[in-house]
């Protein structure tokens, strides 16, 4: 059995807890997000024959008013850059929260997660942006943390490449 | 194979030494023996003479030799002297123990590599004892605690503890536990510094086991946290915290972090059980620790220092001894507050029964007729009752007998009355009246009633007393029948039944007669007793008759004689209350008409004829 810590990071309100919340283990309140900054979560992903247990340090929504405690990247295996679908400003936040983590945990495998996929008729980010991205390796993942759609392939996807890295 | 003692062989050596020592001066190749022999030259005299003075000793050193460089011959003299050698090593310091230590280790672990059976039979005649001494004395430990639980298992402490177990859903045990510990470590985890990912994780208790990496996360979390807002230097870290009874302890090296959750107060050194721990998994696994990826399972290895940390100190004796005497004060006072309150109880019991005979008492005193209870009730420990009491009534005092109460227990004061209760009355009228036991009195609605049977003279009396008993309006005795009247009527008949009978011609009584003479003489002195009772003058007329042989003359004149010899015997039983008239009629009124013999033997005689008279005396007939 492996453990492996991983971060979920994107910018406020884009779903991370909602993901977290309806997927995972969860013995902590939501109360620590506000606290301190950071709920501890489990995921338990099959790994073919072996399962990998995911640590989710689930940090709070980066905004104006808060900023990611760097810190809590330490030593994670790799990270979830939640984008709120619906709003395209999130995914600028992602790149820039892609950049300061690459450079506090130099690289480590990532999923980018486009949620809130069931909202479909306010969706705002286009598909050539992904497809830009696309081409500097990122991974999308459309979920929705409603639905449950596309949730745990995005964990699997993540788990994957971080047994194919420590492999 | 080697000839006599080592040790006097290793004393041989050194004495020959001097010698070897300068025969192998001479060359290397002198000190090989006899086949160099051969070679010295024997015109060399200097040679010639040291072979002839030394062959012997050159023999002996060639031997010495080839045992020193021989190492199998050299092995078994060291054999010989190596145990003695231990020995003498061994009990003068322990030099030896230390430069052996390593070895005996390296033994062992190559033993175990190659075969772990080897040493687990060698072990198991000690392991055997050795656990079953530990499990004894961990029986013994949870007896104890057994004994703890039992012992206050009925004080208010145990009903506290019952109280905190039903309360917060833990099982009795755990709470008597932490209640009696002064502290424990429940739970260690080490957790690799960088990720904050469990590594390893030990408790004492079996829960909390599941969640234990999210705790580990969280825990890194939390330091991070206030690292990043109050630490200033690298080195400076969240070390303790504290909730409530529990705090937990992390204890930090370079690359891992043990984090210890400790219930109650734990000493300061207690940390040095934690340094010593992380250090020694530093040292163990500094390699696997750096290389760390994620797979936890090469600090199984951890597991015993973590275990070493679930150290835990139940409230010493000495603590408890204090609590020992203050408990036994305690436990004096409870048995004496037990005493007192089955005191109490039993006082308690005895005295509602008491107060019940008592009630009952006076209850009974209430429907008693003739007591009038005026006050009642408890004074100075004694019951005490106040009241009227008519002196016919029953005796209140024999009637605490009844209701088992002393009287010397209860003090009493009646004051006599005349009570007007029907059944008083009744017992006053038979004491005024002198009433004879055959008669019954009663009282009802005022009326005196009397029935039975009394002497006509008791009859009389009784109608004048009886206006002078209190609280009745009248006497009735129509039930009341005048036995002398009964009497007498039956002595009437029995008289007027007897004829005296006389011989032919005389007015002598005949033998044979008598006895019926003295029946009635009898009969006629109860008459006259009876007589005074009777409510007029009581007569017996005595008539005499004659048979019809004869003169008329003649028989009057014999039939008067005959009446009045009885009528003078009668008179002196009847003195003077009973008049006896005597007569004599001849053969004018026969007894039978005179047909056969026997008719006039029955004519020559008395008979007897009873008047009583009613006119002459007071009062109202009687039926």
């Amino acid at each position: 059995m492996i453990q492996k810590k991983i971060c979920m990071l994107g910018a406020s309100a884009v779903g991370k807890t909602s993901l977290v919340s309806r997927f995972v283990r969860s013995i902590f309140s939501e109360k620590y997000h506000t606290t301190v900054g950071v709920k501890v979560d489990k995921k338990v992903v099959a790994l073919g024959e072996d399962q990998m247990d995911l640590l989710l340090w689930d940090l709070y929504g980066e905004d104006e008013f808060q900023k990611m405690r760097t810190s809590y990247l330490r030593g994670s295996s790799g990270y979830m850059l939640v984008v709120d679908g619906t709003r395209h400003e999130t995914l600028e936040k992602a790149v820039v929260l892609q950049n300061r983590t690459e450079e506090t945990l130099a690289k480590v495998p990532f999923v980018l997660v486009l949620n809130k996929i069931d909202l479909v008729d306010k969706w705002e980010v286009d598909d050539s942006a992904i497809e830009e991205l696309g081409k500097r390796g990122w991974t999308a993942f459309r979920t929705s943390a409603k639905t449950g759609e596309g949730v745990e392939q995005a964990f699997l996807a993540l788990a994957r490449k971080m047994a194919g890295v420590t492999a | 194979m080697i000839e006599g003692p080592p040790l006097l062989r290793r004393a041989e050596i050194p004495a020959r030494d001097a010698e070897a020592d300068s025969v192998a001066e001479s060359g290397p190749g002198d000190a090989s023996g006899s086949p160099e022999d051969s070679s010295l030259a024997p015109g060399d005299p200097l040679k010639e003479l040291r072979r002839l003075l030394f062959v012997p000793e050159e023999a002996q050193v060639s031997k010495i030799q080839e045992r020193l460089d021989d190492p199998e011959i050299h092995a078994e003299d060291v054999s010989g002297v190596l145990p003695d050698a231990i020995r003498l090593g061994a009990a003068r310091d322990d030099r030896l123990a230390q430069a052996l230590q390593p070895t005996v280790e390296d033994a062992i672990l190559t033993s175990v590599r190659r075969d772990p059976q080897v040493l687990v039979d060698a072990l198991f005649p000690v392991m055997g004892p050795a656990i079953r001494k530990a499990i004894s004395s961990a029986l013994a430990s949870m007896l104890e605690s057994f004994n703890e639980t039992l012992e206050r298992s009925f004080s208010a402490q145990g009903v506290r503890w019952r109280l905190e177990a039903w309360r917060t859903g833990k099982p009795l045990a755990e709470v008597i536990l932490v209640r009696t510990l002064l502290y424990r470590v429940e739970q260690v985890f080490l957790i690799h510094r960088k990720t904050g990912l469990l590594l390893q994780h030990v408790s004492a208790i079996p829960r909390h086991d599941g969640d234990a990496d999210m705790i580990a996360g969280m825990l890194t979390a939390i330091r991070d946290f206030v690292h990043d807002s109050f630490g200033g230097k690298e080195a400076d870290s969240l070390d303790t915290f504290q909730v409530g009874e529990l705090s937990v302890w992390v204890e930090a090296g370079p690359l891992a972090v043990i984090a210890a959750v400790i219930r109650g107060n734990a000493p300061k050194d207690l940390r040095g059980v934690f340094t010593d721990a992380i250090e020694k998994i530093h040292r163990e696994q500094a390699v696997a620790l750096d290389a760390f990826e994620g797979d936890a399972a090469p600090f199984e290895r951890s597991r015993p220092h973590l275990e070493a940390c679930l150290k835990g100190e139940r409230r010493k004796k000495a603590d408890r001894t204090a609590e020992g005497r203050t408990g036994r004060a305690i436990r004096f006072l409870r048995i004496a507050a037990a005493v007192l309150l089955v005191a109490i109880a039993a006082w308690g019991v005895a005295s509602y029964r008491r107060n019940r005979r008592w009630n009952s008492y006076l209850g009974r005193l209430a429907s008693e007729p003739g007591i009038v209870v005026t006050t009642s009730g408890r004074r100075g420990g004694k019951y005490f009752v106040n009241g009227l009491r008519d002196p016919l009534a029953a005796d209140p005092v024999a009637m605490l007998a009844a209701s088992r109460f002393s009287a010397q227990k209860v003090s009493s004061d009646w004051r006599s009355y005349q009570a007007l209760a029907p059944e008083i009355i009744a017992k006053r009228a038979r004491t005024v009246l002198d009433a004879p036991p055959s008669i019954t009195l009663a009282v009802r609605d005022g009326v005196l009633v009397a029935a039975g049977s009394a002497a006509g003279l008791w009859i009389t009396e009784a109608r004048s007393r009886a206006r002078a008993i209190a609280g009745i309006t009248r006497y009735d005795d129509s039930g009341v029948s005048d036995s002398d009247l009964a009497r007498l009527e039956a002595l009437k008949r029995r008289i007027e039944e007897r004829v005296l009978l006389f011989p032919r011609g005389s007015s002598e009584l005949p033998p044979a007669e008598s006895a019926k003479l003295r029946e009635t003489t009898n009969d006629v002195g109860e008459v006259a007793r009876l007589a005074p009772g009777l409510p007029g003058p009581v007569r017996i007329e005595v008539i005499g008759r004659g048979d019809s042989i004869g003169t008329e003359e003649a028989n009057l004149g014999l039939s008067r004689r005959r009446a009045e010899r009885i009528a003078e015997v009668l008179r002196a039983a009847g003195g003077g209350a009973v008049t006896l008239a005597s007569d004599g009629v001849g053969s004018a009124r026969p007894l039978r008409p005179e047909v056969t013999e026997e008719d006039r033997d029955w004519n020559r005689s008395v008979s007897f004829h009873l008047v009583a008279g009613t006119e002459n005396r007071a009062g109202s007939p009687r039926r």
